[in-house]
């Protein structure tokens, strides 16, 4: 059969349903679009994890008691209920306010420090929940928690459940892609699909002409020469086939190198960015030094979920490069260098989402697996801080220009509207249009699930109201 | 509707979406969060919350409800916060507002539960030792016996046998993870005689390649990995002598019962056996929790909690894990079996097992040593180095301007605002590279350098890993204390418990160890309680496992689970039969699998008849055999065969095949470190099993194919079908290097058949393929060059990933 033939079989329904990768007939493992079971604002996700964890008190949680409090020590009550990695006793660390001004940005005054200037800007689309807490302050463990609900490896995370529940809109696209600066503390575990098939897992998009691994042809094979195996692959396959009839796997299969064939060359258009005007990677900082690589991420996640991919997650952060880790001995070098390449860019993808009419459709997610102490780790760092952080949300259909929740005069612990990584989960989906207690997988004797027993903390009501 | 929510007045539990579909969310907010406390063993107050009867009954306060009147039911005021009682439940912060709000309107609504009679922990066939049934009459193989019974009743005509290439390919994979090779192609094609088959499966299951493949399985039982996991993800240098032990194992036919017995307790059972102590690193090759930082008490009960889940998952079947919180919701295991468990394995510790004690003993000394002057010669060569990297970087800050000098020269922690932005700009101008170091370094100091890089080359001559494997021991005879911990929260101590076994499958206590033993031989009591034919579960699970790697499926067809949701295997008295006969056979792994093998069963072909495909649609009858791709390390390791390129070489240390910067991207921490390269290149076409097993990271095929990440166990691999696999096998450098390797040894299309399918090309075939050729040709300009794209295309079709 040739690939014409092929094509025109795989138009009926069967091989759409084929192309989705669907295997062993029952079993859930498509990726074709599944209708939200509940009524969903957004359509995508955007989700920025900043990795290795932003100081709360410099950037979006204002703290003037903590600042006149400066060099001093914190109370012996709340000393005791803290760890910490490197300060060595919290009883005997001190305070110390943010170096940086908290100004009120947009319409509604939302208070937002200057290492953001340009998030400040775009301050009426964002709502920032000061109340985060966890209870893991390794890095390791705090971003599989949050990530997968988990504080250990092993488990699905986020955008795997999410795709997992509702398919994908663009069947030559991965559902669910993440891009970072390579290395990180957590590894793959963070973006694996864990005990739900591989088909849900996240992949590793970078820009460039072979944005997915294995997009390019060997080296050495042109493309005429790749199309003629393919088509000679298929033939063989065919030829087969005709002895084993009715069997969806092996036809699943050969649709599945049709579907790679439409990768190589709808991947490298999304990720080409030459067609993109000048004003708009101006919007990203696309061509600064800063903020070029990051923009470049951003501007691909918008060109992504326009083409409908599901879910998109940015890393921001490495643990063999520059991280927002270095803040343990190095508070303004670090959140100066890592809010430099990242302001103009998450705020240049809010303007863009909102102009194209996509704000409304796409949930951004930021926030980091957990906050810094309001302690100072030496002269001028920060240490772990899981007991009360800052993360944010914009888009979605959630209405902006608000903090909810928050920290102790000091920020020290979550004290109002307290969020945990299941909360957040829990509200994610729900904004997805998932109740988080019915997205369910059964594996090992148990209806597996993202929140485990938790994240009836959802939120999303507060979010919308 | 069968339903009750309690353990250990030997009721049964039953699923959860049942009993709200029964009974409303009232009960299964109960049921989720409040039976930690108010379970039958747990009790608190007197009130147990696990029947209506019981709710009516109360506690030491009263009647828990009242029908029909949540404002007067005490369950509501406590829960609500309305009334004088005390608010629960206690910690959290109470029920969400929600489910407050549903309790109070099934209270309303008379607070419906099923009717239904309770079923006893007895009356579960699992948790009832396997009785031999008689074998029905009709087939020389009782295994067909049981089959076809079953099948007649269903009037579905079995399948034909299929042909023996077929057969022997199928057989090679199963128990080699390996095509066939010509050799034993032509000996079973020429081999006429009745016992040809029983001939094959015999050769094969000698061949040591056997370990290899079932080895496999159980180190994906067994959670394997080479690194400890986490952010550092460091190797476990030795956990390598864990993955030989199982493999020779598996290749020795070692009785199941003593494996088992030395994975659990070889320390306590075989104290002057090295190789049985060193089963004992089934414990240690999970991932290892004292990566977490500063939470040493917390990983201490994490350790335990993965000794107790996989001990249960993988020899029992049974998934304890879920009582750690709680009493089991679906199971008859109370929290409080959990741990009385988990006390078998609080004294545990980790150790290392001398496999060699004089030249173990030998390494540690010489290991000291040679630590000692490793910290002379380190200093001695920082000290030359940094006397020119010094030098070099103050000459490039008296070349910047004073204030970004300045700026540089104040301590990290002390900079203003401006100067961390000043360093933030300038950092390249003061980076001094190694090579400038070198340019600028004396000779005399070069050759001191050269010195000391002989010396550490001398010392390092040699050296291998150490004659040593990672097990557990008692620290000692008196154990510390085991608590409950309430909620699953390892800092909320309950009651104190005594180790023992589950009561669900009969329970008992452990004895207390002889006055001057060294350990507690909980562990002892425990592997022989487990690996015993009187444990109900224990051959059951096994000879499913078994069952399930030859069909794709086991005849229950969750492996580590067979509590009440497991429901009922395709065939009980098959199940039952095969267990008794596993312990008959003096639970021989190798007999087990000559019996199936030789069953007409397992000789079918994949394919369905009408009558199977309208009422067997699953198979579970097996009428037919279940086609089934390749695993990722036979898609590897057969690539590497019929290339003519793998290397046999048996155990040892994991070899690291290269892999480019793409495929290494998001691994933790420096490649050159966590993905060192093996410098033979022998190593990088060894057999999958020998390769590095690293916890953050899968190698990409492997990940890509549904390969085992190593954290939790895994009973049943994904079978997916995904565009990235097709990427991966289709674009890869690995299937273009083995293209190339076959193309070099081959000259024709026929050659090309032969080597990757086992077989001659069809006259259709062969035309297809000399038209492909010759298109290559043309567009390669070169025969080799188009015989590569032949081998590519033939090891990315249906006929070589599929076992038929």
């Amino acid at each position: 059969m040739t690939r014409r033939e092929l094509l025109a079989r795989s138009s009926c329904g069967f091989g759409l349903a084929a192309l989705a990768g669907i295997v062993e007939g029952a079993e859930a493992n498509s990726l074709l679009p599944k209708p939200a079971p509940l009524p969903a604002k957004a359509k995508s996700v955007i989700y920025l994890h900043m990795h290795g964890g932003v100081s709360h008190v410099d950037t979006f949680d204002p703290k003037p008691e903590l600042t006149k409090h400066t060099g001093k020590p914190l109370s012996a009550e709340l000393a005791k209920i803290i760890k910490t990695s490197f300060i060595h006793d919290p009883a005997k660390a001190i305070l110390r306010g943010s170096p940086w001004e908290f100004r009120p940005g947009g319409q509604s005054g939302l208070p937002v420090s200057d290492l953001y200037p340009n998030l400040r800007d775009v301050a009426d689309d964002l709502v920032v929940l000061r109340g985060c807490y966890s209870d893991q302050f390794d890095h390791a463990p705090a971003i599989y928690l949050r990530h997968t609900g988990n504080q250990l490896p092993g488990r699905p995370c986020l955008g795997s459940w999410i795709t997992y529940g509702l398919g994908t809109e663009n069947q030559n696209l991965p559902a669910f892609v993440v891009m970072s600066d390579g290395s990180t503390k957590s590894g793959p575990p963070a973006y694996s699909s864990g005990f739900l098939p591989a088909v849900y897992q996240g992949t590793i998009f970078r820009s460039g002409e072979s944005p997915i691994l294995y997009l390019k042809n060997p080296e050495g094979v042109s493309s005429d020469s790749q199309r003629a195996t393919l088509d000679f692959i298929s033939t063989m396959d065919r030829m087969q086939e005709r002895t084993r009839p009715d069997d969806s796997t092996l036809e699943a299969r050969i649709s599945s190198y049709e579907l790679a064939y439409r990768m190589q060359s709808s991947a490298p258009e999304a990720v080409d960015i030459t067609k993109e005007t000048e004003t708009t990677k101006k919007l990203y900082g696309i061509g600064e030094e800063f903020t070029d690589d990051f923009g470049r991420k951003c501007l691909l996640a918008r060109r992504l979920v326009e083409r409908g991919v599901r879910f998109v997650e940015l890393i921001s952060g490495t643990n063999v490069g520059q991280d927002w880790d270095d803040a343990h001995t190095d508070l303004t070098g670090s959140h100066a260098r890592m809010t430099k390449k990242t302001d103009k860019p998450i705020a240049g993808l809010i303007r863009d989402l909102k102009s194209r009419g996509m704000l409304d459709s796409t949930l951004i997610v930021w926030g980091g697996e957990f906050g810094r102490t309001p302690l100072s780790q030496g002269d001028n760092g920060r240490d772990h801080h899981p007991y009360g952080f800052t993360s944010w949300m914009a888009g979605g259909g959630i209405k902006g220009g608000r903090a909810l929740g928050a920290t102790d005069e000091f920020g020290v612990q979550a004290s109002e509207m307290r969020v945990d990584a299941h909360d957040l989960n829990s509200t994610i989906l729900r904004l997805m249009g998932m109740n988080h207690r019915q997205l369910t997988y059964f594996y090992q004797g148990r209806d597996m699930r993202l929140t485990d027993v938790k994240g009836d903390g959802e939120f999303s009501a507060q979010l919308l109201a | 509707m069968r339903l009750s929510l309690t353990v250990s007045a030997g009721v049964l539990l039953f699923s959860y979406s049942a009993i709200c579909a029964d009974t409303g969310a009232g009960v299964a907010i109960l049921h989720e969060k409040c039976l930690s406390c108010h379970g039958e063993s747990s009790a608190m107050s007197g009130l147990v919350l696990t029947t209506r009867e019981n709710l009516l009954k109360g506690g030491s306060r009263g009647p828990a409800i009242v029908p029909g009147k949540a404002a007067e039911s005490l369950l509501y005021k406590a829960v609500s916060g309305s009334g004088e009682v005390l608010r629960m439940p206690p910690v959290g912060g109470g029920l969400p507002a929600a489910d407050i709000a549903v309790i109070k309107e099934w209270l309303d609504a008379g607070a419906p539960w099923s009717k239904a009679a309770p079923v006893t922990t007895s009356q579960w066939w699992a948790f009832r030792r396997p009785v031999r049934p008689a074998v029905p009459s009709g087939a020389p193989n009782p295994i067909d016996a049981f089959l076809n019974r079953k099948l007649q009743t269903a009037a579905i005509a079995p399948s034909p046998e299929a042909d023996r290439l077929t057969l022997l390919r199928r057989a090679s994979y199963d128990l080699l993870g390996l095509p066939p090779t010509k050799e034993q192609i032509d000996g079973f094609l020429g081999d006429r005689s009745p016992s040809a088959w029983e001939k094959v499966v015999d050769n094969l299951l000698a061949s040591p390649r056997y370990g290899e493949k079932w080895g496999r399985h159980w180190l994906d039982l067994a959670r394997y990995g080479d690194t400890a996991g986490f952010e550092q993800d460091p190797y476990l240098l030795i956990a390598w002598r864990y993955r030989d032990y199982v493999i020779k194992s598996f290749n020795d036919d070692k009785p199941y019962d003593l494996f088992t017995k030395e994975q659990i307790a070889g320390d306590e059972l075989y104290p002057n056996d090295p190789q049985a102590k060193s089963g004992t690193g089934f414990y240690r090759v999970g991932t290892n929790r004292d990566m977490l930082f500063k939470v040493e008490d917390v990983n201490l009960v994490e350790k335990r909690m993965d000794m107790v889940d996989t001990t249960g998952s993988v020899f029992l079947g049974m998934t304890v894990g879920c009582a750690r919180c709680h009493d089991h919701k679906f199971d008859p295991v109370p929290q409080k079996d959990y741990y009385r468990m988990q006390a078998i394995f609080q004294p545990a510790v980790g150790e290392r097992v001398f496999l060699d004690y004089n030249p173990a003993r030998n390494y540690d000394i010489s290991e000291n040593s040679r630590s000692f002057r490793l910290y002379q010669l380190g200093e001695q060569a920082a000290k030359i180095n940094s006397k020119y990297s010094d030098d070099l970087k103050a000459k490039k800050m008296a070349a910047l301007p004073a204030d970004v000098a300045a700026a540089i020269g104040t301590a990290e922690d002390k900079r203003t605002l401006e100067q961390a932005r000043i360093v933030l700009d300038n950092a390249n101008k003061i980076r001094v590279s190694g090579r400038e170091i070198s340019d600028a370094m004396s000779k005399e100091d070069k050759d001191r350098l050269d010195s000391i890089a002989q010396r550490l080359l001398q010392m390092f001559t040699g050296y291998g890993p150490p004659p040593m494997a990672p097990g557990i021991v008692d620290i000692g005879r008196d154990a510390p204390k085991t608590f409950i911990a309430i909620r699953g929260n390892p800092e909320a101590f309950g009651d104190e418990v005594q180790p023992g076994f589950l009561t669900a499958l009969g329970g008992g206590d452990v004895p207390e160890a002889p006055l001057h033993a060294q350990t507690t031989y909980r562990r002892k009591a425990l592997a022989e309680w487990i690996a015993s034919p009187d444990n109900p579960l224990f051959a059951r699970v096994m000879v499913n496992r078994i069952w399930q790697f030859h069909f794709g499926s086991g005849l229950l067809k969750t492996p580590s689970d067979f509590g009440t949701r497991a429901g009922l295997p395709s065939n009980p008295e098959l199940l039952d039969w095969l267990a008794t006969e596993f312990i008959s056979k003096g639970w021989s792994m190798k007999a087990m699998h000559k019996l199936i093998m030789t069953s007409a069963a397992y000789q079918r072909v994949p394919t369905a008849n009408a009558a199977a495909l309208a009422k067997d649609p699953a198979n579970d009858l097996l009428s037919h055999f279940n086609r089934r791709r390749l695993e990722a390390e036979e898609i590897r390791d057969a690539s590497l065969q019929v290339s003519g390129e793998l290397n046999l070489k048996i155990g040892g240390y994991p070899a690291v095949p290269p892999l480019t910067r793409e495929e290494m991207f998001g691994m933790i921490g420096s490649p050159a470190n966590n993905w060192s390269v093996s410098p033979d290149p022998s190593e990088h076409v060894r057999r999958t099993i020998y390769t590095l097993q690293r916890r953050t990271f899968q190698q990409p095929m492997a990940q890509a194919f549904d390969g085992p990440d190593g954290i939790l166990s895994c009973p049943r691999r994904n079978e997916s079908t995904t565009a990235p696999q097709s990427l991966s096998l289709l674009n890869s450098g690995f299937t273009m290097d083995r293209a190339r390797a076959l193309a070099n040894k081959i000259a024709s299309p026929a050659d090309a058949w032969a080597s990757i399918y086992g077989r001659a090309p069809s006259q259709e075939e062969m035309g297809e393929a000399q038209k492909f050729l010759d298109r290559q040709i043309t567009l390669t300009g070169s025969k080799t060059k188009a015989l590569a794209e032949l081998v590519r295309g033939l090891l990315n079709t249906n006929e070589f990933l599929y076992v038929d």
